[in-house]
């Protein structure tokens, strides 16, 4: 087993170097750069800036620099402000965390309660405010119920704040009870998690009803065994395997940030850097937010397979 | 598998995804670099009390948020995007300040300046002193107030400018306004040659050689190559502000961040936070003008206005600029009406014209797509009204200003025109004209796009397309010259007519991407370059306005922008000038703002 997980670890090292590759040359091919502006600049200017950030010397000379930097664990700087990216990603990927953390924590309480309680309650009232639950949350995009929750909670009832986020700034706050500020917490992660939980809650339920059919749930009923632990014990530990696999890509993307929920409340999130970043063609932004999106993306896949493991005993990693 | 191997899954697992986690999150305690009483000597933290005004809150509630985008750079000398120069306008100040004259233009009035420049020839020395003539250099002295100081206390000297002026010229620098100081505007003596520069061994000869000194702590001698009558209003502008170079020396590029950055306007900087906000408080050494009544300004960086105006009605903003589409629900709420504020910019929105296009070169085929544009319409179709619909390109507001009245009759909404001018360039009714791309790249401009798509297809018969890019492309596609028609215009950096003018279309002009290139423009630009006083200078330019509107030579005038804003009403001081204003309305003297009492 510790083989199978050092496997995969090391496994990253040649994805990182595959995406840095794919991202950095298609970055220098599509038109405008970083400093294109409409109004013209003197040539000696213009030289100044691209030699500034060696953007005089050719691609590939950029590239193997950039690869060189990299391996001694240098992203560079950002081309916007000239800030370390390092730093952008630690103190924004800080902020992104806390928001997805909470967002899955809801969403997968949410979703998983509702689903086993639609699946528990098939057809009946239970069941169809689940279902309806999930066309709405997986229907309504999340920009829409932001704006929603922000006019009604908000600006009707006052009992929230749009602007800014209300968790703390560095993790040595974390366990500091006055670095939190709810009001600007509740709008966002709501906005946030409503649409994994609608597709939580659907995953759920469907493979509880399939699992709930089985034969050996109802040998156990027949052995009059408490409901609480033919759900708990054997339904749901067998139906997890389908929910594990679609909340491993959900806590990734959540991660990596939303760009619009960070947008709309003013959040200075690392989804919302990373997009400002492609916008505006900051390469060396791009290509650090890029790099860490796919550590993240490559860790939570290796955790979701381990916890079959954990999950399923008949699944081994040799 | 036993028990103990799928517990030990577990803790690995989560170990994995912690260690990483633990590397790649978690900032440190100074991230958000407040400054306190040792990283700021001479500075105090007492509140000022509001200065006069009987109308003002108590000092604790003289605080106020707003909405703007977030800034690039807090440097200067290096800024080149609105939002920039608003809050640096906060931060420091030049030499002069660009004020609202109260008639809808602008008065250039001294800043850190005692007074108006002195000028002189350069070979006039002695008591009596010569005035140049209009094509020899030129001498001009400024004397500072005294008791001038910098946030850190250290006192505010002439060589600061002087660091400034030769900060502003120095390409490597890359300041996108270093032009001002080069050929055609001031023209700093030696300016040119330091820009044009190539070799660096060169560069502290010309840096030496630069027409720019310290006569002594208070007193500043520039020398321009010719005497420049917009040398006070060029000289109020973020790229000749002074420059601390031992503060940018001491800490690169991290010279800006809060307990760096040190400034020598009414506020300086409390607290920065990347893509969220930064905190603006007054600057206790601040002697050039009025004491802020405000406490203390919390700038959020928010690029969504419909969000942004959700913020202002919950109260958690003062100023914010709203979408068009707002604007009308803000007049419908009672508690809202008062609070809109439609503040003119110096900015007009042309529809340009690719004049290397064998179709678009015929001007006939130039006059039909200009005489088809409804600008009245167009202005409530697209933005409620909002615009200045606009036949004119001068900016309203600028000397020179010709207006509508000028133009409406030659290159306005005329349908029967409209048709004719196409037959006349051979495409009766649209038959066998091509299929031309319109470039945008913002929802309000595919929006125009569109209205534009419709006109010309129901009034000529012909077909556009709309080109969807963003805004890197477009910006490289206008400089490479790859399109046939594009939405672009102009925002004045200066409020002169020949900042409108000058570089934009005359023959291989620097800006001039649309190729224009017309012997009445360039003969009027000659004229107005070489004019030995003010107001032949701006007939001048007026001229050549005329000569590129009238040929359409490059660009169909549209509208001139106007920008909403809701603006408390609590708020006083607030007093608007859409020629001079960058971010938000007034900000030239963000220090006469205050919190009413309620």
């Amino acid at each position: 087993m510790l083989g199978y997980v050092l496997r995969r670890v090391l496994w990253i090292i040649p994805v990182l170097w595959v995406i840095a590759t794919i991202t950095f040359f298609l970055m220098h091919a599509v038109p405008g750069g970083p400093f294109t502006r409409e109004k013209e600049r003197t040539p000696a200017l213009e030289r100044a800036i691209q030699a500034e950030y060696g953007l005089d010397q050719p691609v590939y000379e950029q590239y193997v620099r950039y690869l060189g930097r990299l391996v001694r664990g240098d992203l560079g700087i950002s081309f916007r402000d000239r800030q370390p990216v390092i730093d952008t990603i630690q103190t924004q990927g800080f902020i992104s965390a806390q928001i997805a953390f909470l967002s899955l924590l809801l969403a997968v309480t949410v979703g998983m309660t509702l689903g086993t309680l639609s699946a528990l309650r098939h057809n009946g009232p239970l069941d169809y405010v689940g279902v309806i639950f999930a066309t709405i949350g997986a229907s309504v995009p999340h920009f829409v119920l932001a704006a929603f929750l922000s006019t009604i909670l908000s600006v009707q009832l006052g009992w929230f704040d749009l602007l800014g986020w209300g968790g703390p700034k560095a993790a040595s706050d974390l366990l500091n009870p006055s670095a939190y500020d709810y009001r600007k917490m509740v709008l966002p992660v709501i906005a946030l998690s409503t649409l994994p939980a609608a597709y939580i809650a659907r995953v759920t339920r469907a493979s509880m009803l399939e699992v709930l059919n089985q034969d050996y749930i109802r040998t156990a009923r027949a052995k009059g065994l408490r409901e609480s632990r033919v759900v708990f014990r054997h339904t749901l530990k067998n139906a997890m395997i389908p929910v594990l696999t679609v909340i491993g890509p959900i806590a990734a993307i959540l991660v990596s940030g939303s760009f619009i929920i960070e947008e709309m409340f003013n959040i200075s999130g690392i989804g919302k850097e990373y997009v400002v970043a492609v916008r505006g063609r900051d390469y060396g932004l791009i290509m650090g937010t890029t790099l860490f999106f796919t550590l993240i993306v490559s860790v939570s896949s290796l955790v979701v397979d381990l916890l079959y493991a954990v999950v399923d005993p008949r699944i081994r990693y040799n | 598998m036993n028990i103990r191997s799928k517990w030990f899954l577990l803790p690995m697992s989560f170990m994995t995804a912690g260690l990483v986690f633990a590397a790649a999150c978690g900032g440190d305690d100074d991230e958000d670099k407040t400054p306190t009483g040792g990283t700021t000597p001479g500075a105090t933290s007492a509140a000022t009390e509001p200065s006069g005004g009987d109308d003002r809150a108590p000092a604790d509630q003289q605080k106020i948020t707003i909405q703007l985008g977030e800034p690039q750079f807090l440097d200067p000398h290096r800024s080149s995007f609105e939002q920039d120069i608003g809050v640096e306008r906060m931060l420091f100040r030049g030499l002069y300040n660009l004020t609202d004259d109260g008639a809808g233009g602008v008065n250039v009035e001294p800043m850190m300046a005692e007074g108006e420049p002195q000028v002189r020839a350069i070979t006039s020395t002695g008591s009596r002193l010569a005035a140049p003539s209009a094509q020899e250099p030129a001498v001009y002295t400024v004397t500072l107030k005294s008791g001038l100081m910098w946030s850190d206390g250290e006192p505010l000297t002439a060589q600061h400018f002087v660091d400034g002026a030769k900060r502003g010229c120095d390409p490597t620098v890359a300041a996108d306004y270093g032009y001002l100081w080069g050929p055609g505007y001031l023209d700093m003596v030696g300016c040119a040659d330091l820009q044009a520069n190539e070799d660096e061994s060169q560069k502290q000869t010309l840096m030496d050689a630069l027409g720019v000194r310290a006569v002594d702590d208070t007193t500043i001698e520039y020398t321009l190559s010719q005497p420049n009558d917009r040398f006070t209003m060029i000289m109020a502008l973020w790229v000749t502000f002074p420059a601390r170079l031992d503060v940018i020396e001491a800490n690169g590029d991290a010279w800006t961040q809060p307990g760096n950055i040190v400034s020598n306007g009414p506020y300086m900087l409390s607290a920065y936070t990347a893509g969220e906000s930064l905190v603006l408080v007054p600057n206790p050494n601040w002697t050039a003008g009025e004491t802020p009544a405000l406490q203390e300004i919390t700038i959020r960086f928010i690029d969504d206005l419909s969000q942004a105006f959700r913020a202002y009605q919950s109260g958690e903003l003062q100023i914010t600029r709203i979408n068009a589409s707002d604007i009308a629900v803000a007049s419908a709420d009672s508690d809202l009406a008062d609070e809109v504020l439609i503040n003119p910019s110096g900015r007009i929105t042309t529809l340009q014209v690719q004049m290397e296009n064998e179709v678009l070169s015929d001007p006939n085929v130039r006059l039909a797509l200009s005489r088809a544009i409804d600008r009245d319409e167009l202005n409530e179709v697209v933005f409620d009204g909002t615009n200045t619909p606009a036949a004119y390109w001068v900016v309203k507001g600028l000397a020179g200003y010709q207006g509508n009245e000028a133009f409406d009759s030659i290159i306005g909404f005329d349908e029967v025109a409209a048709k004719a001018a196409l037959a006349e360039a051979g495409y009766a009714d649209g038959a066998g004209f091509p299929e031309l791309s319109i470039v945008v790249h913002t929802p309000d401009f595919i929006r125009t796009a569109e209205y534009l798509q419709e006109q010309f297809k129901s009034i000529l018969g012909i077909d556009i397309t709309i080109d969807q890019v963003d805004s890197p492309t477009r910006s490289a596609r206008f400089r490479e010259e790859t399109f046939e028609l594009f939405i672009g215009g102009w925002q004045i950096d200066y409020p002169d007519i020949e900042n409108v003018l000058f570089g934009l279309f005359e023959t291989d002009g620097g800006n001039n991407h649309y190729n224009c290139s017309n012997t009445d423009v360039d003969a009027a630009l000659q004229a107005a370059l070489s004019a030995t006083d003010d107001d032949a200078r701006v007939a001048a330019y007026e001229d050549m306005e005329t000569a590129v509107v009238t040929n359409l030579c490059g660009v169909i005038p549209m509208w001139q922008d106007s920008l909403p804003f809701m603006v408390s009403s609590r708020l006083g001081g607030v007093v608007a000038n859409g020629t001079i204003d960058a971010g938000h309305p007034g900000n030239y003297c963000a220090e006469c703002w205050y919190v009413k009492a309620e």
